[in-house]
């Protein structure tokens, strides 16, 4: 008998280990708050990873969900009372069913850029209405006070408390891997790599195409909503071109695909290793942009297969 | 409303609607060949505005000079950039998307360049022709009839290269077929990197005609790298004649949205024509099913 490889699960053992430590070994506001920032563009580029990398959907609109989901859940908490923890669930499923919405006309589109562009012409619908519906959004002045999440037991949010923030993100992020993971592995996961690698070939088989590709869409939208509520809840102000510009699904695709697409560990450490690394180039001044997209070039170049796919080669699941 | 605004909203949009084609026509061009999109589009597009604006400012050469320059190097600085930052990742795994994040690589490195070097005010140029032109009530201004006659001569031109001449069929042979045009002894990665170079220098002649109208400024690729984007896709990906109506429809349907409604929600009744298309036609007006 083989025995089964391990290496991913001590992988994401060590790292979880590692993440839930350091705010003890670095209590530093600042280096609490970049750890937030990267674990939640993990889940992002998780969630767009599941569509794109898994079910082979090229989305360049997963910024709405994002946006949707915080909107959604501010909204309803400074106006309808609704407590921060319900809105992050309600913003995900606001999310899924706008993701599912979409996934109806893009159905029809076969090749990657067409679903790109669609995709992305209901990403700017969104971001366009947020920022002219001045009355309910206040634009780009800036939805402010929306309430932080409420505490739990030790966990204190809200302004100067961001260890709750941190374990609370943690806790998604752990959630959103062990729910994709799952996912991927189950008869789901078969039937969107089946359609991945060839719809027709899948839909000749049995595979009910539609159904999986909707389902996809609405799974990958509604963690992007729920961690869109989470920022929200966080940071509290929302303004369009935080939540919804074409510049976070631009950082998600690098993001992706430095780690590597279709696995589950790259999207993480690239969510990690870029947000870090923008954060680290900050020394550097103006000229950071510069060698980050420089770094990208190069980085593409040397590893067109993603880092996570280089680093442990020959690996099924990842 | 008068009639007159309206009409000359639409003769507007089409000018707006003649520089979509010849940035859409670019992108269509690389994709037919390479099938790759280049997000480093409207950087070329950048480079031809900043380098006529350049030119202008330190040695006041006549724009019958100046623009054939700009447009050269930045045909010089396509094909570069595909020899190479494209060309190295061709055959290799992940050819879907490798590219993608190359030339996006690339255009973060031109736009922060532009930043750095040249500064983040944005600069005007003045028109090519001063004056307007004036058909009863109706008026436009003499410099976009001139972006009007010009982008349809380099249309025109393009098309008859591409339909007539060796290099044209080469180009259409490798579009078609790689393997069958390798046989045909055409070097195939040197009609890329010619692909390459034709689609920036298209970009950069849209660059520098529309720099008096928009001005110059390291984002000004950007914007329009989306609207291009978005007319390939509404005409059909790889078709010319696809990148040409579709700039005609996405520039006239802006403007006449800005008057009947507001320019606030402009960009958003072009995105719902879009997506009203691609419900009917999924490949786009002209695209082929295969894409």
């Amino acid at each position: 008998m083989v025995k089964p490889d391990r290496t991913p699960q001590v992988i994401w053992l060590a790292g979880l280990l590692v993440l839930v430590v350091l705010p003890a070994v670095l209590p530093n506001d600042y280096v609490v708050t970049v750890l937030i920032l990267c674990m939640l563009h993990a889940v992002l580029a998780s969630s767009w990873n599941f569509l794109m990398g898994f079910a082979g959907i090229f989305s360049f609109g997963h910024q709405a969900f994002y946006g949707l989901g915080a909107y959604v859940s501010a909204l309803l908490a400074m106006r309808a009372g609704l407590d921060p923890w319900l809105g992050l669930v309600v913003g995900g499923l606001a999310a899924a069913a706008l993701g599912a919405f979409i996934a109806v006309p893009t159905l029809r589109l076969r090749a990657a850029p067409y679903i790109a562009i669609a995709t992305l012409g209901f990403a700017e619908i969104a971001r366009i209405t947020a920022s002219n519906l001045v009355g309910l959004t206040r634009g780009e002045l800036g939805l402010v006070g929306i309430p932080p999440l409420t505490d739990v037991g030790p966990l204190r949010f809200g302004a100067g408390s961001r260890i709750g923030s941190y374990y609370a993100m943690l806790g998604i992020l752990a959630l959103t891997v062990v729910t994709l993971g799952w996912l991927v592995r189950s008869r789901v996961g078969l039937a969107l790599l089946a359609i991945r690698e060839s719809q027709d070939a899948a839909d000749s088989l049995g595979v009910a195409v539609t159904r999986y590709k909707v389902l996809a869409f609405a799974v990958s939208s509604f963690f992007a909503g729920a961690v869109g509520a989470f920022y929200a809840h966080t940071f509290l102000v929302l303004t369009p071109s935080t939540v919804l510009s074409i510049a976070i699904m631009i950082e998600l695709i690098a993001m992706t695909l430095v780690g590597g697409a279709g696995t589950l560990l790259g999207p993480v450490v690239g969510a990690f290793a870029l947000t870090l690394s923008l954060e680290q180039l900050r020394v550097l001044g103006d000229w950071r942009l510069l060698i980050y997209g420089a770094a990208l070039v190069a980085l593409i170049l040397f590893m067109p297969e993603g880092v996570m796919r280089r680093l442990l080669p020959g690996r099924r699941h990842l | 409303m008068p009639w007159f605004i309206v009409v000359e909203q639409i003769l507007n949009g089409l000018v707006l609607g003649a520089i979509y084609a010849i940035m859409a026509s670019g992108l269509s061009l690389i994709w037919g060949s390479l099938k790759m999109l280049n997000f480093a589009h409207g950087e070329f597009y950048m480079l031809g505005g900043y380098g006529l604006y350049l030119l202008l400012l330190y040695t006041g050469l006549p724009l019958g000079v100046a623009v054939p320059i700009c447009v050269a190097a930045v045909y010089l600085a396509g094909w570069l950039v595909e020899r190479a930052f494209v060309q190295p990742l061709l055959d290799k795994p992940g050819w879907d998307v490798s590219p993608l994040i190359a030339t996006l690589g690339i255009s973060i490195v031109l736009q922060n360049l532009a930043l750095r070097l040249l500064g983040e005010r944005i600069q005007s140029l003045p028109y090519f022709v001063e004056g307007t032109l004036a058909l009863g009530s109706v008026r436009i201004a003499w410099h976009r009839v001139l972006i009007l006659l010009v982008s349809g001569l380099v249309i025109a031109a393009f098309v008859s290269i591409l339909k007539t001449t060796r290099l044209g069929m080469a180009l259409r042979a490798t579009a078609q077929d790689r393997d069958a045009a390798t046989l045909q002894g055409i070097n195939v990665r040197g009609v890329y990197a010619m692909t390459f170079g034709l689609s920036a220098a298209l970009a950069a002649l849209a660059g520098t005609m529309l720099a008096p109208i928009f001005s110059v400024s390291p984002w000004m690729g950007a914007a329009l790298l989306g609207k291009a984007f978005v007319v390939c896709v509404l005409g059909g990906l790889g078709s010319l004649e696809g990148a040409i109506l579709g700039g005609v429809i996405l520039g006239t349907v802006e403007s006449l949205a800005v008057v009947l409604w507001s320019s606030e929600w402009k960009d958003v009744v072009s995105f719902i024509v879009l997506i009203g298309v691609l419900w009917v036609r999924p490949a786009g007006l002209f695209g082929t099913r295969e894409w």
